[in-house]
């Protein structure tokens, strides 16, 4: 398995192939790095981590080459931090439950976005894991390498718990 | 990896109409359902019709059934138990370190959000080690979160692992409960039905939501006997459209069904189970779909009339259901479909008919865009 | 009349998320879907919670809404008459 980009977002720090390219929040590198797609304000905060991502690692892949590119996405809190904002909507004292965040209770919706974005139609796939398991993940991509389609795979691990704390931890890969 | 042949070994379904895979299929057969209006459950203030377990009853039951099962939630005993009953009935050894577990489930221990501070049971990887743990196995376990199409997705997922040659067996459970959480949510969609739905049914206006678990253990090794089911081909696409709205083309859909007519004639097909939620979009872009790959004329049976759509047991139930009727030489019908109510008229199987094809292929749609198929052939190891 | 157009322009843009918009940049008569501000059909659920949270007024048939939503003025017609808050 050859790995063509990485990407790493933090809160902190940002980085492609290694090398920061920026600093700042999510809504930051949207303006830096994208600018063009109002769609992502309507975003939760995982979608929006995980789109950002995908915009720093598909830089240089054609439209052809990324119709069936494979985006397969892990993390281990699925989509608790929208899961908890719904249930705040359904109170029984104030019952007013969003469609708009009901709709980002299912953690796949991330690798969704970036179909749409990336005009993307291999595969999309979303694991949930007890840890951050490094070979574990390597595994099932490798396996989805050896026994389906794709020539290319998006994938790693992003996962969002607050302002403070997230992860987005991408790579493109081939076989 | 070329030599290794993909079998089914074991199933179970449990349902509120049944508690094995038999007691489920005799149920389909005579057109029952456990489609209910459902007023004040959950403590939601609007009515919906859904198909629920008796929960109290059955937990009782399960309680004597399962060891320590004060420790588990709910949704961790229908999981155990249908895995129980599976895995006694093919006499798998499930601790040893070549059985994988993969749970299928969208939303698992929702409902545990609503008390405060127990955020920790719903993490999804959580229940499915604590389910592996009851077998003993020490396996780090998958969870697919793909949506509706997760059941579906486990079983690729579980095709892949034996593949590899890293698992010879994999046990597959798809679950889901409902909740306050999950029916507000498909409420504020405007997508149920307050009525029993009616896939592809020019009335048709809505889904249900069901509750179910099941139970698919495949098998890279298994013997002549238990192998009565090979896999063939497993697809995944997205739409590439919107998050919550299908395909107008279908376009996902169809491109999952080409991949797995590359692997078998449209002739050895028995029936396609679609998914058949009974929504004015979901039902008419599968016929679209269907059109594209010129498949009018082949079968089409839904199961939402009798179960509703149950999210993360669907593409599991739905699977061995389809399992069950082949080896009785049977198309089930699609209880709730009268009149055909797409704009391609697919061959919607309104009543039972008989069949001696062997084959069937079962595609799940869901959002995120994203599509799934998955093809078996009655017939083990040649 | 003026004063509820502003207050439903404010709303819209604060429900939907429309970032770098303020109530200037939405003519009171254009479409809101489609060619418009682009919204889709989660927008136009959102917009019936919307209704129900702020003026308590229930739509169960959400293809009363394509009527309803086709601009902030018919918002603000359909408001005023059946605004039960």
């Amino acid at each position: 398995m050859k790995t063509l980009a990485h990407v790493r977002i933090t809160p902190t720090d940002t980085s492609v192939n290694g090398a920061t390219v920026s600093s700042a929040s999510l809504a930051g590198l949207y303006r830096e790095f994208a600018g063009d797609y109002p769609k992502f304000f309507k975003m939760d905060s995982l979608c929006k981590l995980g789109f950002m991502a995908a915009e720093l690692c598909l830089k240089n892949l054609s439209a052809d080459e990324k119709e069936n590119t494979a985006v397969i996405l892990f993390n281990r809190n699925g989509s608790l931090v929208t899961d908890r904002n719904y249930q705040k909507t359904i109170e029984s004292d104030n019952y007013f439950p969003s469609p708009a965040l009901f709709v980002y209770t299912l953690a796949n919706i991330v690798t969704g976005e970036i179909a749409i974005r990336h005009k993307i139609y291999g595969e999309t796939s979303f694991y949930v894991l007890d840890s951050r398991d490094e070979t574990l993940m390597d595994e099932i991509v490798s396996d989805t390498l050896l026994t389906s389609s794709p020539r290319y795979i998006l994938t790693g691990f992003v996962e969002y718990e607050n302002e403070q704390n997230y992860i987005a931890d991408i790579k493109l890969v081939t076989k | 990896m070329g030599g290794i042949v993909i079998t089914k070994i074991a199933d179970n379904i449990i349902s509120p109409l049944g508690t094995s895979t038999d007691e489920n299929f005799r149920a389909i057969c005579n057109g029952n359902s456990m489609l209910r209006g459902h007023s004040g459950a959950f403590g939601l203030p609007e009515d919906f019709c859904g198909s629920l377990f008796n929960r109290n009853e059955l937990e009782s039951r399960i309680n004597t059934e399962i060891a320590n099962s004060e420790t588990f939630t709910f949704f961790e005993k229908l999981c155990i138990f249908s895995a129980k009953k599976a895995i006694e009935d093919c006499r798998l050894s499930a601790c040893e370190a070549d059985v994988l577990f993969i749970l299928s489930t969208t939303k698992g221990n929702v409902e545990y959000l609503a008390e405060s501070a127990t955020d920790e049971r719903c993490f999804l990887a959580g229940s499915a080690k604590k389910i592996a743990e009851y077998f003993k196995n020490t396996n780090p376990p998958l969870v697919v979160s793909n949506a509706c199409i997760s059941g579906v997705c486990a079983q690729i997922a579980a095709v892949r692992a034996l593949l590899s040659g890293r698992y010879r067996h994999a046990i597959v459970i798809g679950c889901d409960v409902l909740s306050k959480f999950i029916v507000s949510g498909f409420q504020s969609f405007k997508a149920l039905s307050p009525e029993p739905c009616k896939p592809y049914d020019k009335e048709r206006i809505g889904l249900n939501l069901g509750e179910a678990a099941g139970t698919i253990i495949l098998s890279a090794t298994a013997d002549n006997e238990k192998a009565q089911w090979q896999y063939i081909a497993g697809a995944i696409h997205n739409d590439a459209n919107h998050i919550s709205g299908p395909s107008r083309t279908g376009e996902g859909a169809f491109r999952v069904i080409l991949d797995i007519l590359k692997e078998i004639s449209t002739d050895e097909i028995a029936f396609i189970n679609t998914h058949g939620t009974s929504t004015a979009y979901n039902d008419e872009m599968e016929s679209i779909a269907l059109h594209r790959a010129q498949l009018d004329d082949v079968p089409v049976t839904g199961l939402k009339g009798n179960y509703g759509h149950t999210l993360g047991a669907a593409g599991i139930i739905e699977t061995i259901l389809s399992m069950k009727a082949v080896d009785n030489k049977l198309v089930l019908p699609t209880k709730g479909f009268e009149n055909s109510g797409t704009s391609y008229p697919v061959n919607v199987s309104a009543e039972t008919r008989t069949t001696d094809k062997t084959a069937f292929i079962k595609i799940l749609s869901g959002f995120g865009g994203s599509n799934a198929g998955i093809a078996y052939r009655k017939g083990g190891l040649q | 009349m003026d004063n509820l157009i502003l207050q439903l322009k404010n709303q819209i843009i604060e429900v939907l998320n429309l970032e770098d918009m303020t109530a200037d940049d939405i003519a009171t008569d254009a479409p809101l879907f489609g060619e418009g501000l682009g919204l889709d059909s989660i927008d136009a659920l959102e917009l019936i919670v919307l209704l129900e949270r702020e003026y308590g007024i229930k739509l169960s048939n959400p293809a009363e809404g394509k009527q309803i939503f086709s601009s902030v003025a018919s918002i603000a017609d359909f408001v005023s008459k059946n605004r039960k808050k």
